[in-house]
């Protein structure tokens, strides 16, 4: 009985990474390596280095929320989300002071306040 | 003159080089998919979490016990440890029972981990997760394969084990771990 389990589970083990394999290729998400559609230049900001911890529509992730206006509530000035951003955070929030120019940093921010 | 009727075994040496250039081939390719691919930043699947994020760090603490009861179960077998007093018939496949489900319950955590966020540098802890998952299923494949083939050293099996063992714990320390005891404020658990 457990020979036929274990048989079982092997062959759905093969399965899966054939499916695994497949969906890396296969599985592109809609608008993907674009821009976005209709966003300013802190859309592509933001797609490229916030996206991947934040959600790709801010929605969360390993990091906090920013969309539905969470981001403006805690940080009513955007003063300090750009210092947040500039120089990181405890808690996993790493700096992009040196990766992201002053300007891409002013455009995000503004971004992240419009989702 | 006529050919050799009986072709000579393959080399003890031979077997472990391929062994060690499968793993290789492995570990590389998820690294290089990971660096190339265009990181969506998605959620695609949470179940009853409150986010993928979630849902990863609960299936790898699960994929790590399993392994832990696997290298359990490894010990008894290997007259390690003496309990139960008498190993019972069915250890074998128990043991490998809880690989497979590990293995299973890994994949969709490195498949958001590729796919998703991709081979990543932000900072040290992260740097060591990427390597880690590249080097876990690289090391996995030798174990798979090492179980497969014969005429290898019988130190080999309990070495790569030990060795994809390590692996595990590491990924799940700078990942799960991190996330259970050091994750950003007003994220949940769960």
């Amino acid at each position: 009985m457990l020979k036929r389990i274990v048989m079982g589970a092997e062959v759905l083990a093969l399965l899966a990474i054939a499916v695994f394999v497949v969906m890396l290729f296969a599985n592109e998400p809609e608008g993907a390596g674009g821009g976005g559609s209709g966003g300013g230049p802190g859309t592509e900001v933001f797609s490229a280095n916030c996206a991947r911890c934040h959600g790709a529509d801010g929605g969360g992730g390993i990091g906090p929320r920013l969309a539905g206006g969470a981001v403006v509530d805690a940080y009513p000035d955007a003063a300090d989300e750009v210092a947040v951003v500039t120089d990181g955070k405890s808690g996993g929030m790493p700096s992009f002071d040196g990766r992201l120019s002053e300007q891409e940093i002013d455009q995000v921010v503004e971004y992240t306040r419009t989702l | 003159m006529t050919a050799p009727a009986t072709t000579a075994p393959r080399p003890m040496s031979v077997r472990l080089l391929g062994l060690l250039l499968a793993g290789a081939a492995v570990s590389v390719a998820l690294g290089v998919y990971g660096k190339v691919h265009d990181p969506t930043g998605e959620q695609p699947y949470t179940l009853f979490f409150t986010g993928t994020i979630n849902l990863k760090v609960w299936f790898a603490t699960v994929a790590i016990l399993l392994a832990a009861l696997q290298l359990l179960l490894a010990a008894r077998l290997y007259g390690k440890i003496s309990i139960p007093k008498k190993s019972p018939p069915w250890l074998g496949d128990a043991h490998r029972l809880t690989g497979t489900l590990a293995f299973l319950v890994s994949l969709p955590v490195a498949y958001h981990c590729l796919w998703a966020l991709g081979f990543q540098s932000t900072d040290t802890r992260v740097v060591l997760h990427s390597l880690f998952g590249c080097f876990f299923y690289g090391v996995f494949t030798v174990k798979v394969l090492s179980v497969r083939l014969h005429g290898l050293p019988d130190w080999l099996l309990p070495a790569v084990g030990g060795v994809t063992f390590a692996a595990l714990v590491g990924l799940w320390t700078t990942s799960s771990l991190w996330f259970i005891t050091s994750r950003p404020a007003g994220i949940p658990l769960l």
